[in-house]
């Protein structure tokens, strides 16, 4: 049999019968080589109580080049991409090893979760949050997990904007990791409410950095 | 004669074109980046002493088989062995860990031979791996502490299953230093993976965070069986080998396994005075040793030529249009193609006769030529003082590159020409008295117009760069004097040949031939002199210029 394939059913079935495990794989179509990871958020963290799942491509040359993983799940993470799910970490990189297995590596994207790296950022934007608020950035990660990965609803505050009950109703400003205040304040300049959310994200207007940015400049950007 | 068959036994014919272009980009890439010093590398064994009587525009240089090349990195290995008393193939693995700086190495060693060992993956780091099934085994990103396990983990009792394909029939297994084992297969798998896919020459072990590198004889006995990818490892060496040596280069003619060394060309400021126009041994395999383009670009120097052809680049609408192969003749209107070298047309409905470059009447140029090479700045910006600045900028770039790219396509299709005329040489040869030597004076004539079309392509891009003054007006002189001739040479080879004119007509090329020769070469020596005494000035910014 083919190594690839003997090494890949060994790793799904391996996997399977593991019942202390909390990582799960199964089969998306009926190839192998293509597979859902899924894992619960680890504790004590903002992606705790949520339920991601992963997208597995098993490569031709595999063990002996990388698999390819991203989030199916959006996760609001300083190494993952927002709008893609793409991934930024080593070992599905250059610190690859042909003796790591799709567990493995999956343990290390929860991992990952608990420590994010935001020197090494996927994306820039949340990168910037976490750097800017680790509090306000835990506010929006929660709430992405609620949104998106099944967590539980945010208690109480997202500082400044009122969580709907209605969970299909998705908060924007949350959802940017914005206060309601700041955005109700350029809204009310008689810019489209969109507009600004987009803009402040960008130019991640939170925590300490709102004392630092001009509103002339906000303005400016809104004008653009 | 002889060059031609010498290296031919020992081509890399496994490989295709694209897979070598890739790597001749990584390899520049590579040389870009981290190109070593000057300092750095010394391989003494290619310096050679400076002959007395070159011109100045040759630039010595040697040409290394690849046998030559084994040769020179054995030396650096056998010396660095030596002086430790290290076995070759560690020594090896520690001159490409030090980019094959000898002194470095040294220095580095001598302080601290355990790092140094460790650190080029020569021996295990001594924290050991962490076991892979261990679950939170996130990233190497994170230095682990040294958590002092031992070396057990993998000496299995019972059956050994192989930790990569999970097979437990597999009864041949291997490992290096580190004990890490995995069976031959996997081995094979990643090695040739390494080697193939990612062009990588450095297989390291495949335990996590394990960091020790498979040494030569390793890879040669997981390979031994697949030859052609042990001979791609060699390859993949010498590639590097090359990169870090400032006074190396690979010919970059695909098919060409020859390395040229070209001492003279190793430091960047040595290409303020020298274009490093050098050839693997086969007078058909010329490039330029310190830069990507691809011709030779003698007489401007490096820096100036990429400048042109990005300006070229940027310019390609423009240049477009005017590369045209058609134009119309200027008193008839009848569209004309150009289907020769040669710039004197001949309107084929009105006869008219006039210069393709400036399309003025020809009669003209046999004795005002010089209208046809020298813009006259001066006329065309009086005569177009209501224009705005920037279309005489451009009206005066057009005229340089108009005359650029005119002799390139000249000098194709002077080639094409060439075979055709070739044919007709070969019946020549049949039908009368002449011997096959004898008809050669058809293509060396050929062959010097095509050379002297490219000074003088590369003599347009230089005057457009130069600052105006007595400087400038002499080497437009020297363009003026060859284009000239190599436009009459040109003429030459178009007409006709029949058996009565044929002993004629070779005693005028041979001449010409000769003459031409002699003005290109009056062109490129007068230009590299020029920089020697630092007599260029140019008008526009240019890298270790003042
Ligand atoms: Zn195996
Ligand atoms: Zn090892
Ligand atoms: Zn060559
Ligand atoms: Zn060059």
């Amino acid at each position: 049999m083919d190594a690839r394939l003997r090494r890949v059913n060994k790793e799904i079935t391996d996997c399977k019968n593991d019942k202390a495990s909390n990582v799960q794989i199964e089969l998306i179509d009926n190839s192998p080589f293509h597979l859902k990871g899924t894992f619960q958020g680890p504790e004590d963290t903002p992606y705790e109580g949520g339920c991601f799942d992963v997208d597995i491509v098993i490569p031709e040359a595999y063990p002996f080049q990388p698999v390819k993983m991203k989030f199916i799940t959006k996760v609001y993470h300083p190494n993952v991409s927002s709008a893609s799910g793409a991934i930024c970490l080593d070992i599905l990189k250059d610190a690859w090893s042909p003796v790591l297995t799709l567990k493995s590596t999956l343990i290390s994207l929860q991992s990952l979760l608990c420590s994010p790296e935001p020197n090494d950022p996927q994306d820039a934007e949340v990168a910037k949050h976490y750097m800017t608020s680790k509090q306000s950035f835990n506010d929006t990660a929660r709430y992405w997990t609620h949104i998106y990965a099944g967590g539980p609803e945010v208690s109480g505050a997202v500082k400044g904007s009122k969580v709907t009950q209605d969970d299909a109703e998705q908060d924007e400003i949350a959802m940017a990791g914005l206060e309601k205040a700041h955005v109700d304040q350029f809204e009310s300049l008689g810019f489209p409410r969109s507009k600004v959310i987009e803009v402040l994200r960008r130019l991640n207007y939170r925590g300490a950095n709102v004392a630092k940015i001009n509103e002339d400049r906000v303005v400016e950007e809104l004008l653009k | 004669m002889s060059s031609d068959y010498e290296y031919s036994d020992d081509d890399g014919d496994y490989y295709d074109e694209d897979e070598l272009m890739d790597q001749d980009d990584q390899v520049a890439n590579h040389s870009a980046d981290s190109a070593p010093s000057e300092e750095e590398m010394d391989i003494d064994a290619f310096d050679l002493p400076t002959k007395g009587k070159q011109k100045s525009y040759h630039i010595e240089s040697t040409t290394l088989s690849k046998h030559d090349l084994e040769r020179a990195m054995d030396e650096n290995i056998e010396y660095i062995a030596g002086i430790f008393g290290i076995e070759p193939e560690v020594a090896s693995i520690l001159l490409r860990h030090f980019e094959w700086n000898k002194e470095k190495l040294t220095e580095k060693y001598v302080d601290n031979p355990t790092g140094i060992n460790a650190e080029a993956g020569v021996s295990a780091k001594p924290n050991p791996p962490r076991s892979t099934t261990s679950g939170s085994s996130r990233s190497t990103r994170r230095t682990t502490p040294a958590s002092s396990r031992s070396k057990k983990s993998l000496s299995v009792e019972g059956p050994f299953v192989c930790p990569i394909c999970f097979d437990d029939t597999q009864t041949r297994t291997l490992a290096l230093a580190c004990s890490h084992k995995f069976c031959t297969e996997c081995w094979t798998a990643y090695a040739t993976n390494k080697i193939r896919s990612e062009g990588e020459f450095k297989t390291t072990c495949m335990a996590e965070e394990c960091t020790l590198v498979a040494t030569d004889s390793f890879i040669q006995s997981v390979l031994a069986t697949d030859l052609p990818t042990f001979d791609r490892f060699k390859e993949l060496l010498a590639r590097h080998f090359v990169s870090c040596n400032r006074k190396l280069k690979f010919c970059p003619y695909p098919e060409c396994a020859q390395t040229v060394s070209c001492p003279a060309a190793a430091s960047k400021f040595a290409l303020t005075t020298i274009i490093p126009i050098v050839n693997c041994g086969d007078e058909k395999h010329k490039f330029c040793f310190a830069c990507p383009i691809e011709d030779d670009h003698r007489p401007l120097i490096c820096s100036v030529s990429k400048l042109w052809t990005q300006k070229c680049r940027d310019d390609s609408e423009t240049a477009n249009w005017i590369k045209s192969n058609t134009k119309e003749c200027s008193k008839c209107q009848s569209t004309i193609e150009k289907d020769g070298g040669c710039n004197h047309m001949t309107c084929k409905k009105c006869k008219y006769e006039f210069c393709w470059v400036c399309m003025g009447p020809w009669s003209e140029h046999g004795t005002a030529w010089y209208s046809c090479n020298r813009f006259d700045e001066k006329e065309s910006v009086e005569a177009r003082d209501a224009q705005s600045k920037s279309r005489a900028s451009l009206e005066r770039y057009l005229h340089y590159y108009n005359r650029w790219a005119n002799h390139e396509q000249s000098a194709k299709l002077s080639m094409d020409l060439y075979a055709k005329t070739e044919k007709k040489m070969e019946e020549m040869q049949l039908t009368s008295a002449l011997t096959w030597i004898e008809v050669q004076f058809m293509k060396k004539a050929v062959d010097e117009v095509f050379r002297c079309r490219m000074t003088l392509k590369w003599t347009y891009a230089m005057a457009y760069y130069l600052q105006k003054g007595n400087e400038k007006e002499l080497f437009e002189d020297n363009q003026r004097d060859l284009e000239k001739a190599v436009e009459d040479l040109s003429e030459l080879l178009e007409q006709p040949i029949d058996t009565e004119t044929i002993g004629a007509l070779r005693q005028k090329v041979t001449d010409k031939t000769v003459y031409v020769q002699k003005r290109n070469e009056i062109v490129l020596e007068d230009s590299a002199q020029g920089y020697l005494e630092g007599r260029w000035k140019w008008n526009t910014p240019v890298e270790g210029f003042d």
